[in-house]
């Protein structure tokens, strides 16, 4: 097998909570069960997206398809994979805090846009106000997801598309540390703030958020949003997503043992939000809360793994 | 292994009053960010939009004064040149207000700093330490809380800037100061020369060549910090260099990296040529 023969499994050390969580997790299943060695190699995602084309990675725990281009042209050269899925039911969007709309007595914030529900309402110079751009007061700032994640050409495109590329500055925060930051330090203070989300993540389990409405997906005009070089006349949703392991193809080949645990290991969205919230509410990192999971959740990830490999994991946790 | 029985984590203490500084007092904050801000935007409106000659002729005019040389000041030229035809004037224009900020910060603060380290073992005693601290935390460390507090982008870009910048110009100011001569210091108080007098008429005088490498440094740490600063969401060359490595565009990166070389260059050039003429006329005169 080709954890036998001495090889390590390189993992995508994609830093995103529910991506470190389940990397996390499925290090310590093939470290513990199957006497691989294992190992991750931070990066952004579309470097990673690279390594793993390249063989220098190996699985790309939770890649989201038909996202980005680097990918999708590793899928048509047959240098990587989608194998099972990581999680069903993920999500993203542009969002707004809850207390925009509807203010929130409690912390004394009046509602400052209690009509706004929907995208198109955002070409509105009014609304374009309230989320002003202190560098740039003219324009409201639409805070981006960091450059070199696959979201923010979308989502640039998106912004094109919807014609609010005059009335928003097109915010890009530089990492995903400095998105979250500023989404927390804005709702911590009550603050209008205007910005790209998704989940299954901590910030949406734990601020109350709402997702403006956005034309309904089509098929032509998501292609155009998520080429580099397409038209930007029409904007529509974000379409529901298929995330899967993606697997470089020759590891896939090598290692058919790990490609088969892989295909079963979908864990369920309930599962992966109660970690983030662990991970949030106790202030750990994605390697306790995967402990923690591995060591509670036995019922679930029993069944993705040899009854052999279950025992030795679950050894191997006390 | 250290026992696990003596750990004491002060993590989520930290957390816990950065939160409530946050919750509770983040309008202060937000209102020196808004001083900050309104200055750094002011240069930035100057830089962008002067016409692209004037500023070429402004460095041109600076880099004569200087160095008094023609070969620098041609060289400053057609590298700023360059910056036009590679099409990032204007991202270099926003670099460089974002530097100029930083650094009349960093001099405000680190010369008068310097000159009391250099006077007083006390403030010497306690202020080394603290900017060995200052130099080596990384900067991620103090870059996520001051972005909770002063907002993401520039202000807290700048303020990281200043707090990686400053230390050389203090340090150096300290330096120059102490290795003024003690006999020439000694002539200006037979002279009758008051402590003011000495320091502006003898010391700080003998010490420029020292403050301008200082100040030189100062310079080239602040650029330095720009890529870093763009993870903060700073705009300017380092966010296309960011954008750049991070989409694997290697040329646009490539293209705001030779801008950011550039900068350094020109800035060097010029602020070694200030540190250089004095010195020469303190030996003559």
């Amino acid at each position: 097998s080709y954890c036998g023969d001495g090889k390590t499994v390189t993992f995508a050390g994609i830093d995103w909570e529910s991506g470190a969580f389940i990397t996390e997790v499925m290090k310590t299943i093939l470290s513990k069960g199957y006497d691989c060695q294992v190992d991750s190699i931070p990066g952004n995602s579309v470097t990673l997206e690279q390594a793993t084309a390249n063989n220098d990675v190996q699985i790309f725990a939770e890649e989201w398809l038909g996202r980005s281009d680097v990918w999708n042209k590793a899928v048509e050269e047959k240098k990587v994979i989608a194998v099972g899925k990581t999680f069903v039911g993920a999500s993203e969007g542009w969002f707004v805090p809850d207390y925009v709309v509807h203010g929130d007595p409690a912390r004394n914030i009046e509602a400052k846009a209690p009509d706004l529900k929907s995208v198109s309402q955002l070409t509105d110079p009014k609304i374009a106000e309230i989320f002003a751009d202190p560098e740039e007061p003219s324009k409201g700032r639409f805070l981006n997801c960091p450059s070199g994640w696959t979201c923010e050409g979308v989502s640039t495109a998106k912004l094109e598309a919807y014609k609010l590329g005059e009335t928003y500055v097109n915010f890009r925060p530089g990492t995903g540390t400095a998105l979250d930051a500023a989404i927390t330090s804005a709702y911590l203070q009550g603050e209008p703030i205007f910005f790209y989300y998704w989940s299954p993540t901590a910030i949406l389990g734990k601020f109350k958020l709402i997702q403006l409405e956005e034309p309904a997906y089509n098929e032509a005009c998501w292609k155009e949003l998520s080429s580099a070089n397409g038209k930007r006349d029409e904007g529509c949703a974000f379409p529901s997503v298929d995330v899967a392991y993606g697997v470089n193809s020759t590891f896939a080949s090598e290692a058919p043992e790990i490609v088969e645990i892989l295909e079963k290991a979908t864990f369920p969205l309930d599962e992966v939000n109660a970690s983030l919230a662990y991970m949030a509410d106790n202030k750990v990192d994605a390697t306790a809360a995967a402990a923690e999971f591995l060591k509670t959740k036995g019922d679930i990830w029993s069944k993705w793994v040899s009854d052999e490999a279950r025992g030795k994991i679950e050894a191997g946790l006390k | 292994m250290f026992p696990d029985s003596l750990n004491l984590s002060i993590r989520a203490p930290v957390n816990d009053f950065i939160q409530a500084l946050v919750t509770n007092y983040g309008w202060v904050f937000k209102a020196i960010s808004g001083v900050i801000l309104k200055a750094v935007l002011f240069i930035e409106w100057i830089l962008r939009g002067l016409p692209w000659w004037l500023v070429i002729l402004a460095f041109m005019a600076l880099a004569c004064r200087s160095s008094r040389r023609w070969s620098l000041t041609l060289a400053v030229c057609a590298l700023l040149e360059t910056v036009g035809v590679l099409g990032i004037w204007d991202l270099t224009m926003q670099t460089l207000a974002l530097m100029l900020m930083a650094t009349i910060v960093s001099v405000v603060i680190g010369v008068p700093m310097g000159i009391l380290v250099a006077k007083s073992r006390v403030v010497r005693n306690i202020t080394l330490p603290v900017l060995d601290v200052m130099q080596t935390m990384p900067s991620f460390v103090y870059l996520i809380p001051a972005l909770m507090l002063f907002g993401l982008g520039k202000v807290p870009a700048i303020l990281a800037t200043i707090i990686y910048a400053v230390p050389p110009l203090i340090r150096l100011t300290d330096l120059g100061i102490r290795q003024v001569d003690a006999e020439v210091v000694e002539a200006a108080t037979a002279f009758g020369g008051s402590p003011g007098q000495i320091l502006f008429g003898v010391e700080l005088p003998l010490a420029t060549p020292t403050i301008m490498a200082g100040l030189n440094q100062t310079i080239m740490m602040a650029l330095s910090m720009v890529v870093v600063a763009s993870m903060i969401g700073a705009r300017g060359l380092g966010e296309q260099v960011l954008n750049g490595i991070q989409t694997l565009d290697v040329g646009k990166g490539l293209e705001a990296g030779i801008g950011i070389v550039i900068l350094a260059v020109v800035l060097d050039r010029i602020t070694q040529g200030f540190g250089k003429p004095r010195t020469e006329d303190a030996r003559n005169g």
